[in-house]
């Protein structure tokens, strides 16, 4: 290269070689051996391999046309250690973040542009980030009356038919449906398969909510096992959480964690730690509908229909024995009347008759006065004529007539020779 | 005689007919008469009662499966 000198004797540099001494400059102050920190908002981001960001002042106006731009970028060799970091920690490098970027200026010639080769990310600072959006998503929904929202939603008392919104490749899904269709009981499940971590997650299970709360199930359960923050991120998505919220539809969570709850937890009508507690949460409650309501039942209804038959036994057995004593007694109670009819006629009858033989006797006794015999033996006779009538006055005979006179030991003949009338 | 009332209807009866012995009411010409209708109103009752009881064995044990099911 030939050495140019300017009219004014000062040396003229080519454009190479002015950025081959920029590029050392800049190289010996902010290069590769001195790294720096430098805090700035996200404005853009875009990976491809590599990460590209374009970091702004914090608050600047996206409209400042003036407002200072870093142009960082993070090779993929960097890139993919510390995206799994970020992931694992639930961190997203997203338009608006406030990040702390460690890494020294480079200039990429070809495009005249100062560049930022980034080497490490704070991620404590992301962090802080992540907590105070997450604490102002809690205080917005809690403003609107969304976090008690889901919770008054009645669920039915027998929550078989279940929609469920889960991966059916996962040991949530396999753990929470295991739960279920080993109780004994007839769970219907009606899966609504999604996406349970990444970006397009929030989008997928919003829509699975929706669907099923169309569809008429009577518990909408979101399940996803245990993961880093960044895998269940998703649960914290302000999208899924008015979703759950706003579902007219009860939504249970079994979403594994071992830290913060997702705020999908706290908007739900009922959160387990697990999906297999929340399936065990839900077998029980259909299993107390089933003790009480069905065995409970069982057991009353053998002892009702116990008790009724042995109470209408003993009414029948009962009665047989009322009526018999009751025939019994009436019975007795007429031959009682009978036989105290029969001993006042009997006292009755003997009355009569001893009265009847008293009478009898005395009219006997009266009698007795008159009797002929009597007369006779007192020397009395009675004359009986030819006609053996008896001869009470003269006219009944003539002289001469042989008449009969009988006295008390026999009777004669004897002949009317002479009649005299009486004086 | 027939008997075809329910349960109730048919126990009424009985229940007059005892309470009809009971307060005297029972001529000797309709003794027997009632007598004979109690019996078979009795008998009638305890009848169907036995059909009742053969029926609820044969649902016990279903029963006593849903209420012993562990």
């Amino acid at each position: 290269m030939a050495s140019v000198e300017s009219s004014t004797g000062e040396p003229v540099l080519e454009v190479g070689e002015f950025y081959e001494l920029l590029t050392a400059q800049l190289e010996s102050a902010y290069g590769r051996r001195h790294p720096r920190w430098v805090r700035g908002e996200v404005a853009k981001v875009y990976e491809k391999s590599h990460l590209y960001v374009d970091l702004v002042d914090a608050g600047s106006s996206a409209s400042d046309a003036k407002r200072p731009v870093l142009n960082a970028h993070c090779w993929a060799s960097q890139w993919n250690p510390l995206k799994r970091k970020l992931a694992a920690d639930g961190v997203t490098l997203a338009p608006g973040a406030v990040v702390n970027l460690f890494g020294y200026v480079d200039l990429y010639a070809p495009q005249g542009r100062i560049g930022f080769t980034v080497t490490e990310i704070d991620v404590a600072g992301l962090l802080g980030d992540v907590a105070r959006r997450r604490q102002e998503l809690i205080a917005r929904l809690a403003g609107e009356g969304l976090l008690e929202a889901n919770k008054r939603v009645p669920v039915p008392a027998v929550p078989l038919r279940v929609g469920l919104v889960a991966s059916p490749q996962t040991e949530g899904y396999s753990d929470f449906t295991g739960q279920l269709l080993n109780s004994g009981y007839g769970f219907e499940i009606v899966l609504v398969a999604t996406a349970v971590q990444g970006d397009a997650a929030p989008a997928q299970i919003v829509r699975a909510i929706e669907d099923l709360d169309r569809h008429g199930v009577d518990i909408i359960c979101v399940v996803r096992g245990g993961g880093s923050k960044g895998d269940l991120a998703c649960f914290d998505d302000e999208r899924v959480a008015r979703a759950i919220a706003t579902s007219s539809t009860a939504v249970f969570t079994g979403i594994g964690h071992t830290g913060d709850e997702s705020i999908a937890d706290l908007v739900a009508h009922t959160r387990a730690i697990t999906p297999t507690k929340l399936g065990e949460e839900i077998v029980t409650v259909v299993a107390n509908w089933y003790e009480t309501n069905v065995r409970q039942s069982a057991r009353r209804l053998l002892d009702a229909s116990g008790a009724l038959l042995d109470e209408a036994s003993e009414y029948v057995a009962e009665r047989r024995r009322t009526l018999i004593f009751a025939v019994r007694d009436r019975l007795r109670a007429e031959q009682r009347h009978l036989s105290g009819v029969r001993q006042r006629l009997w006292l009755h009858s003997r009355h009569t008759l001893e009265s009847a033989t008293r009478s009898l006797a005395s009219s006997r006794q009266l009698l007795s006065a008159y009797d002929p015999a009597r007369r006779l033996a007192q020397g009395w006779s009675i004359v009986t004529g030819a006609d053996g009538q008896v001869v009470a006055r003269l006219a009944q005979v003539h002289s001469g007539e042989l008449i009969t006179v009988r006295v008390s030991d026999g009777s004669f003949a004897s002949t009317v020779e002479e009649m005299k009338g009486a004086p | 005689m027939s008997v075809t009332g329910d349960w109730n209807e048919e126990a009424n009866e009985l229940n007059a007919i005892v309470a009809s012995f009971d307060e005297g009411e029972v001529s000797v010409d309709d003794l027997f008469a009632k007598l004979e209708r109690a019996t078979a109103i009795i008998e009638a009752l305890e009848a169907r009662l036995e059909t009742t009881k053969a029926r609820v064995e044969e649902l016990a044990p279903r029963i006593a499966r849903v209420a012993d099911d562990e």
